[in-house]
């Protein structure tokens, strides 16, 4: 039971950091939120949309991500994209995730 | 209405104070409503009630939707936190050495008073201390909470940014240093002997009870209070002493000569005490008055209690000779 309990929330703790690459990566173009939750699933990364949503907020308030407010299909739709300043931060985050994982991959194997 | 309007009102209600309200609200309709769309075109039939239904109740429940925009979870973040923390600590202590003095003056004032009202009165006392803890333990939550809401960031920067030099671990475990709440608690007892001894000399006794009331034989003689004087001389030096190191924080020189100068002080009044006249009050006659009857035991008892008491003020003399010494010699190491 504690197991299973701490098993989860190292996973989610595991998640957390990765989420925001997941995210900036896959927003070089424009995507609403509901969009991205699925073509993050897409891809094999399931995200709950209690922490994606607010997630791409807080991008954007740091200044990573930029808005638009776009109406189509008669729908109003919130559309993030990479900012310039996410943009400078990408490759240097990718380089940080190739290295924790050579590491961690050389410390399990 | 319909159920994802009504939905979303709900979630922007619990966003009231939150920055962005409207636009959180705008956005999360629109993901519903692309949400309802796919759900739709999979069932192969328009959306009705049933599908909103199932949907929101996925969705989740509008108040925990709401709390994960919330940006600071927290009355008092880890931002603000050890700030509090040190803030807090002053505080307490500041209110229980307030109140603690204050108690020790109204007994001053009311005195004589019977054992009863002194315990009353000291459990007053504590009960006061705990009170205003707990107030100003509240207040100071409120205030750092607003701090946390509105204070920018960049005022709290506290530790993090003076740079910690490991070459500090290299001093002394500091000897110097006292501990914030030796002195407070000297005070406090020292203001209880003051008290006790100066104005409610009757509660000093050996309780007995006889039938239903309770007597009071006294144990300390005319031996003993005629050095009160001197004593209280001694016990203010020892009040004066530790606000002094309260207020400084750390033992000096001159701290620790006045130290070893009160305590050779109640060296002497000590060693007066245990080769003058007895200093207990009771007699073999008082004792047999009292109901011991038997010739022997009173004498037994008599041999015993002076033994006890001449015992008990060496032991006294010994453990402030060695406060004396360690004192003496921590002023001579200290760098």
């Amino acid at each position: 039971m504690a197991n299973t309990e701490s098993l989860e929330n190292v996973v989610l703790e595991l998640r957390r950091g990765v989420i925001v690459l997941a995210a900036l990566s896959q927003l070089g173009s424009e995507e609403y939120g509901y969009s991205l939750l699925k073509k993050l699933a897409n891809l094999g990364m399931e995200v709950d949309q209690g922490t994606l949503y607010p997630l791409l907020r807080r991008l954007e308030a740091q200044g990573l991500l930029a808005s638009v407010w776009k109406l189509e299909e008669a729908r109003p739709r919130r559309y993030y994209v990479i900012s310039a300043e996410g943009k400078k931060l990408l490759p240097k985050l990718k380089k940080e995730w190739a290295g924790i994982v050579s590491v961690m991959d050389k410390m399990l194997s | 209405m319909n159920l994802i309007d009504r939905y979303v009102a709900e979630v922007g209600r619990s966003l009231l104070l939150i920055k962005g309200r409207k636009d959180i609200e705008n956005e999360l309709r629109s993901t519903l409503e692309d949400m309802l769309e796919e759900r739709a075109q999979k069932a192969g039939k328009p959306a009705d009630e049933a599908m909103q239904m199932e949907m929101l109740k996925e969705y989740g429940a509008p108040h925990k939707v709401a709390e994960t925009y919330n940006p600071n979870p927290y009355l008092i973040g880890p931002r603000v936190f050890p700030f509090f923390m040190f803030i807090l600590k002053i505080v307490i202590a500041a209110v229980t050495l307030g109140l603690t003095i204050a108690t020790g003056i109204q007994i001053m004032n009311l005195s004589p008073m019977t054992a009863m009202e002194l315990l009353s009165t000291i459990g007053k006392g504590l009960l006061n201390i705990i009170s205003a803890s707990i107030a100003a333990f509240g207040n100071l939550a409120l205030i750092f909470a607003l701090i946390e809401r509105y204070a920018p960031a960049s005022e709290f920067k506290m530790d993090e940014e003076k740079e910690w030099d490991p070459a500090s671990l290299k001093k002394e475990p500091e000897p110097d240093d006292v501990k914030i709440w030796e002195p407070i608690l000297a005070i406090v007892f020292t203001f209880i002997a003051l008290s006790i001894f100066n104005f409610n000399p009757q509660l000093i006794g050996i309780y007995y009870l006889d039938g239903n009331e309770w007597h009071v034989l006294p144990v300390l003689s005319e031996a003993f209070f005629r050095w009160l004087p001197l004593m209280n001389i001694g016990w203010v030096a020892e009040i004066v002493l530790n606000g002094m190191l309260l207020r400084a924080g750390k033992w000096t020189t001159s701290t620790r000569l006045f130290s070893i100068g009160t305590k050779l002080f109640q060296i002497f009044i000590l060693a007066m005490l245990i080769s003058g006249p007895s200093i207990l009050a009771f007699t073999a006659e008082s004792l047999t008055k009292g109901g011991i009857t038997d010739p022997e035991a009173v004498n037994i008892l008599m041999l015993l209690a002076k033994q006890g008491m001449k015992f008990i003020l060496g032991l006294a003399i010994f453990g402030t000779v060695i406060e004396v010494i360690k004192s003496a010699y921590k002023m001579v190491t200290q760098k």
